[in-house]
C-alpha cells in the first residue's frame, strides 16, 4: 500500500503539472479539493484520465470521482480494489 | 440605424436549407444519430451530422473533387450562398456593378474555432514523411474565411470571430456593428463548424458528452450531443432593404455580450455573464422582458449549463417565463455555428407562428426552467437567443418582428488615447507571471497564457486602470502547443482519453477569457482571428466600442506562440518563421 501512494503521490505530481511539489510535500491523508492541496475540476478530470491509463480503471460519472479523490490514501484504497492492470 | 435580416442560409443536420430545417422543426425530427462522414471510432457517441461528404458539397458548390477545402468552409460557403439568394442578390449582379464602379461595401463576418483543423488532423499524422504541407494554409480560421469568401468574390472586407460556442452570435453582433457605424452597406454574418476528431475527443474528456440523445433542461440530462452545420445572415439597413424591394424576415432590435469571467469550462452558479448579456439585448431595444414570446436557450444539455441558464433565465423573468426551448435537441450542439443557426431557427419560428420543441424533456429538474414541447400557431413578436462559450463569452441576439427603436447611435466624438503597449517576445521574459499568479494557478498555463497574461496584466498596470471596461483578443493561430500536443496524442495513443487540461486551452478565445477571469472584468470581451490582421480587427473594435460609449478603457492584444514542429513546416512551405511568443497588449481609453 505505501509503494502505492508513493506511486499515486508521483503520478499526480505529473499528471498535474505541480511542478514545485515532491511526493512528500503531500500528505496522504490531506484533502485533494476545495482547503488542503485546493485542486479543480479539471483536476478530477486529469485524475479521471489518469486512472483509465494507468490502472485501467474507467469512470463513467465524473461524479463517482468525487467520492474515490478525496485523499491520496483514499484514491490508493479504490485502485488497489478496483485495478485492472 | 434599424437592423433588417433580409436573407438567411442554413445546413445542418435536419435539412441542407432552410425549407429543410423548418420541415423538421414543425415535424419535430432530430437529426441527432450515429456518426457517418466523421472519421473516428467513438461510435459511442451520437452526433448532429450533416448528412453529405465534402465530394458531395464540393459537387453541389461547383468546386473540384481535387481542391482542398475545409468542410468548415464548404458549409460556410453553401449556407452564404443560399443567404445572398434568399436576399435577392446575385454574385453577378454584383461584380458588374462592381465594374461599372457603383461597388458595394458588403463584409463577410465569419464564426468558428475549428476552422481548418478537419484537414489538419488528416494530414498530421503523416507530415514527416509527406511533403505536401499545403494543409497548414487552410488550417488558421481566418483562412478558411477567405476561402469562402474567395468563391464568391464580392466581399470587401472578411473577418472571422473566434468565441468558441458564441462565436457565430458575436459575428451577427459585429456585422450589425459595422452597419450602425456605416463601415459596410451589407454584412453577411454568421458561423460555421465541422465535426473533427480534435474536439470531439476534446469534449469526450471533459466528461460533457451524453451516451444518449441530450434532453436540454432534463432531470436526467447527461451532457451535450455534438453537431455541425453553418448558417449565415444578410444584414441591411431598413432604408437599403427598403430601396432594394425587398422583404424584411426580421429586425435585429438587440444584442448583448458579456463575460461570465468564472471559470474555463463552467459557467458560474448565479449565471451573471449570461443574465448580463440577456440585461444588455433588452435594454438595447427598450423592451422588458414581458415583450419576449420566446427564448431559443443555449441549453446544451450539460449539467452546469442548463442549471446556470435557468438561474440567469428566471434571473430576468422573474416567475414569468416566456416559451423556452433549446434546439440542440434537433440539431446537437453546432458549437461555433450554434449561435446563427439557432438564430435562423428562430427567424423561421417568427415567420411561421410556431415554437420548436425541446424534444427529449421528461423530468423537471430541480430549480430549473420547464422548457416548452412545442406549441402551434403563436405569434412571436420578439425573440431571444442565447449563446454561451467557453470561458463564460456570453452573448444573446434578439430579434423582432417590427423595429423597437429608431434611435441614431450618438457618437462620443472623444479622442482616443493609447495608455500603455506591452510587447513580449521572448520566453525568458514569462517567469515574472509569478508576480501576479500563485504557482498552483500558473501550473497548467501554456506559454501563450502566460504570455498573454504577463503583458496585459504589465499593460493595464502601467495604464493604472485595475480593470478594463472590455477586452477584444486578436491570435493568427491561437493555442498552437496545446493544440499540437493533443494531436501528438491522438496520433500517439489513438483516440483515448486527452488531456483535459490542453483541451480547455486549445481555443482562441481562452486567451481572452483567462484575462477576463483574472480580472474579473464582466464587460464586452470577443476574440478575432483573422490572420496577420488580427490585431488591426481587435483594434477596430475597440476604437467602435470606444465610439459607441459602451466603453471607457479597452484593453486590446495580439498573442500568438510558435513551436519548433510549427515552424519547421512554416519552413518547408517557404514561410516565415513564428517567434515563439509574441504577446502585444494595449490599453486604449476615449480620453477623459
Amino acid at each position: 500500500m505505501n509503494e502505492l501512494v508513493k506511486e499515486l503521490k508521483d503520478e499526480i505530481i505529473e499528471a498535474l503539472n505541480l511542478e514545485e511539489m515532491t511526493a512528500d510535500d503531500i500528505d496522504e491523508n490531506e484533502p485533494l479539493f476545495g482547503e488542503g492541496l485546493g485542486l479543480d475540476s479539471i483536476d478530477a478530470l486529469e485524475l479521471i484520465v489518469l486512472l483509465e491509463k494507468k490502472y485501467g480503471i474507467k469512470l463513467a460519472d465524473p461524479a463517482e470521482g468525487k467520492k474515490i479523490f478525496t485523499s491520496v490514501a483514499s484514491i490508493a484504497d479504490y485502485v488497489s480494489k478496483n485495478r485492472k492492470k | 440605424m434599424n437592423i433588417a435580416v433580409t436573407g438567411e442560409g442554413i445546413i445542418s443536420a435536419i435539412g441542407f436549407n432552410k425549407q429543410e430545417v423548418l420541415r423538421s422543426l414543425i415535424a419535430e425530427e432530430s437529426g441527432i444519430g450515429r456518426l457517418k462522414h466523421l472519421q473516428s471510432v467513438h461510435h459511442e457517441l451520437p452526433v448532429g451530422e450533416v448528412d453529405l461528404a465534402n465530394e458531395q458539397m464540393k459537387e453541389m458548390l461547383g468546386i473540384p473533387v481535387s481542391q482542398m477545402m475545409s468542410r468548415t468552409a464548404l458549409m460556410g460557403t453553401i449556407a452564404v450562398r443560399q443567404a445572398l439568394m434568399d436576399a435577392g442578390f446575385s454574385v453577378d449582379d454584383i461584380l458588374a456593378r462592381k465594374k461599372k464602379g457603383e461597388s458595394l461595401r458588403i463584409a463577410l463576418v465569419s464564426g468558428t474555432t475549428v476552422g481548418g483543423m478537419d484537414i489538419t488532423e488528416l494530414y498530421f499524422d503523416h507530415i514527416a514523411e509527406d511533403d505536401n504541407v499545403s494543409f497548414l494554409r487552410h488550417h488558421d480560421c481566418g483562412s478558411c474565411t477567405n476561402t469562402m469568401a474567395d468563391y464568391f468574390g464580392i466581399f470587401t472586407e472578411v473577418t472571422t470571430l473566434s468565441t468558441a460556442c458564441s462565436s457565430a452570435a458575436n459575428a451577427i453582433m459585429f456585422g450589425a456593428r459595422l452597419l450602425k457605424d456605416h463601415q459596410a452597406d451589407i454584412v453577411i454574418a454568421g458561423g460555421t463548424e465541422s465535426l473533427s476528431r480534435f474536439h470531439l475527443n476534446g469534449f469526450n474528456s471533459l466528461m460533457i458528452l451524453d451516451h444518449e440523445r441530450c434532453r436540454p433542461f432534463d432531470a436526467t440530462r447527461g451532457g451535450l450531443n455534438l453537431g455541425e452545420g453553418a448558417a449565415f445572415v444578410v444584414l441591411e439597413s431598413e432604408e437599403s432593404a427598403n430601396k432594394r424591394g425587398v422583404n424584411v424576415h426580421a429586425y435585429l432590435t438587440g444584442y448583448g455580450n458579456a463575460c461570465d469571467a468564472y471559470h474555463q469550462t463552467a459557467s458560474s452558479e448565479d449565471g451573471e455573464g449570461a443574465y448580463l448579456a440577456m440585461k444588455e439585448a433588452l435594454d438595447m431595444a427598450h423592451l422588458t422582458p414581458k415583450d419576449i414570446q420566446y427564448v431559443n436557450a443555449h441549453g446544451t444539455g450539460t449539467p452546469n449549463n442548463d442549471q446556470s441558464e435557468s438561474v440567469s433565465l428566471r434571473r430576468i423573468f422573474g416567475d414569468e417565463l416566456p416559451l423556452i426551448s433549446s434546439t440542440k435537441s434537433f440539431t446537437g450542439h453546432t458549437t461555433s455555428a450554434s449561435g446563427s443557426i439557432e438564430a435562423v431557427i428562430c427567424i423561421l419560428a417568427m415567420q411561421n407562428h410556431f415554437v420548436p420543441a425541446n424534444l427529449g424533456w421528461a423530468h423537471q429538474m430541480e430549480k430549473g426552467i420547464t422548457p416548452t414541447l412545442g406549441k402551434q400557431s403563436v405569434a412571436l413578436e420578439n425573440v431571444l437567443c442565447n449563446s454561451f462559450g467557453f470561458g463564460g463569452n456570453n452573448s444573446a441576439l434578439l430579434f423582432s418582428a417590427h423595429p423597437t427603436t429608431t434611435e441614431e447611435q450618438v457618437e462620443t466624438g472623444k479622442d482616443i488615447k493609447v495608455l500603455s503597449r506591452v510587447e513580449l517576445t521572448s520566453k525568458e521574459q514569462l517567469e515574472d507571471i509569478r508576480k501576479y499568479v500563485k504557482p498552483l494557478e500558473a501550473r497548467r498555463m501554456g506559454k501563450i497564457m502566460k504570455s498573454s497574461l504577463l503583458s496585459s496584466l504589465e499593460a493595464l498596470s502601467q495604464a493604472g486602470v485595475e480593470k478594463p471596461d472590455a477586452i477584444i483578443t486578436g491570435t493568427m493561430y491561437g493555442c498552437l502547443e496545446y493544440s499540437e500536443r493533443l494531436l501528438e496524442q491522438m496520433k500517439e495513443e489513438g483516440e483515448t482519453m486527452l488531456k483535459p487540461t490542453y483541451f480547455m486551452q486549445s481555443t482562441h478565445n481562452t486567451i481572452g477569457s483567462n484575462i477576463a477571469i483574472k480580472t474579473h472584468c464582466h464587460g464586452y470581451n470577443v476574440t478575432y482571428t483573422q490572420g496577420s490582421e488580427s490585431l488591426s480587427w481587435a483594434l477596430r473594435d475597440a476604437e467602435m466600442l470606444l465610439k459607441e460609449g459602451k466603453a471607457k478603457t479597452v484593453l486590446v492584444g495580439c498573442h500568438d506562440e510558435s513551436t519548433p514542429l510549427f515552424n519547421s513546416l512554416l519552413k518547408r512551405d517557404g514561410a516565415e518563421e513564428q517567434p515563439s511568443i509574441h504577446a502585444i497588449a494595449m490599453v486604449l481609453s476615449c480620453g477623459e
